[in-house]
């Protein structure tokens, strides 16, 4: 299973829920399943999709809140999944695409190829729910106990590399009011009214 | 002079400052200073809801996701913690325009005694500066509230964020420094 592969899949299952997506191949491979106003993509901030998707979640308690995000950038902040397995939202489900590499940057190892275990990680800092899947099957069935059971959520997906041919668009300040009128609350400014 | 156990002049201004921009979510690293905010939010302000990130760059994620969420959050930290946080600044809260408080405990400021904080103590505000943040100085305990409230404020109209810095001369009441 390549990351679009199951990028696929992810799109198809979760339909309007807001995603979080990390920076690089991550965010490529989910704009060409094909945008939506309901993706905000990262194009920075190497680590904090998990962060952002905690904090979304908990603004939005009442919407299930999808973070997607890559086992390098995890990496990068692990104390996310401490805060996370603190706070408990049970609306948080947070997909890491887990190809061992870091892929924007030239395919070099990282530590999940040498024995680091980002599901392990998430229980020993109290998330409760977690999956580690290599198959499509695997990753359909753990996404479908993520979506009806309380969260918070850590999927592992094993995926092999893709190679992204597309970007998402670019402007930061777009993406954002964009996404936040996709959720229901437009920011302040983005449409006129009364002098 | 309030005695120890009573709550701070500085520290209930800063909660009333926060409070009156609007904000019911903090997301900190905790210092020394910052505990008496967190204290008098906790006791007077049942209505915030505060989280403790595990780093600075972490809350700044966390707090982006509250904004995007319709909230207006404030991220509390040690001046210490700025460096922590530049690439969560630089790559997400400045090119996004994301309105935020930041309130910042200073260190290294007047009446520092410990020499590692001193470097980051004086490069703050240039910091700041460099990368796009307005800087506003709390003038004194007195002033929190009303310097704080504005800031919030300000940064959630102009939907850019906004920095508060609180100087060790108002949160460390005398002696300021040891003879």
């Amino acid at each position: 299973m390549t990351r679009l592969d199951a990028t696929r899949l992810l799109a198809a299952a979760i339909g309007k829920d807001p995603v979080i997506a990390s920076l690089g191949h991550p965010a490529y491979d989910l704009f060409a399943t094909g945008d939506r106003d309901t993706y905000f993509y990262t194009w920075g901030s190497m680590g904090l999709a998990s962060s952002i998707g905690l904090g979304l979640a908990m603004a939005q308690p009442d919407r299930r809140v999808v973070v997607i995000d890559g086992d390098g950038s995890l990496l990068m902040n692990l104390g996310s999944l401490a805060t996370i397995g603190w706070v408990k939202p049970t609306n948080l489900i947070v997909i890491v695409w887990d190809n061992g590499v870091y892929g924007t940057t030239g395919g070099q190892d990282t530590a999940t190829r040498h024995g680091a275990d980002l599901e392990a990680a998430s229980r020993a800092m109290g998330i409760a729910g977690t999956a580690t899947v290599r198959t499509a099957e695997e990753f359909n069935s753990a996404l479908a106990r993520a979506r009806t059971g309380a969260g918070p959520w850590v999927i592992v997906a094993k995926v092999e590399e893709s190679a992204p041919t597309v970007k998402p668009p670019q402007d930061c300040v777009f993406l954002k009011q964009r996404f936040m009128a996709a959720i229901g609350v437009p920011e302040t400014g983005t449409s006129g009214g009364k002098a | 002079m309030p005695s120890p156990s009573a709550p701070h002049v500085w520290a209930l201004n800063t909660c009333a400052g926060l409070h009156a921009a609007g904000s019911r979510h903090v997301v900190y690293v905790p210092d020394n200073p910052l505990s008496h905010v967190l204290g008098a939010l906790r006791d007077r302000y049942p209505d915030v809801q505060t989280t403790i990130a595990t780093r600075e760059e972490e809350a700044f994620g966390i707090a982006a996701g509250l904004y995007l969420g319709g909230k207006r959050p404030t991220v509390m930290l040690q001046s210490s913690g700025l460096g922590n946080s530049l690439n969560a600044l630089t790559s997400l809260i400045v090119p996004y325009q994301m309105p935020m408080l930041i309130v910042i405990s200073m260190r290294g400021d007047a009446g520092e005694w410990n020499a590692a904080q001193a470097p980051m103590g004086r490069a703050v505000e240039p910091i700041c500066h460099a990368i796009g943040l307005s800087t506003s100085i709390v003038a004194s305990a007195e002033d929190a509230a009303e310097t704080i409230g504005l800031v919030g404020k300000t940064a959630f109209m102009t939907r850019l964020p906004g920095v508060c810095l609180l100087p060790r001369r108002v949160t460390v009441p005398a002696p300021r420094v040891v003879a």
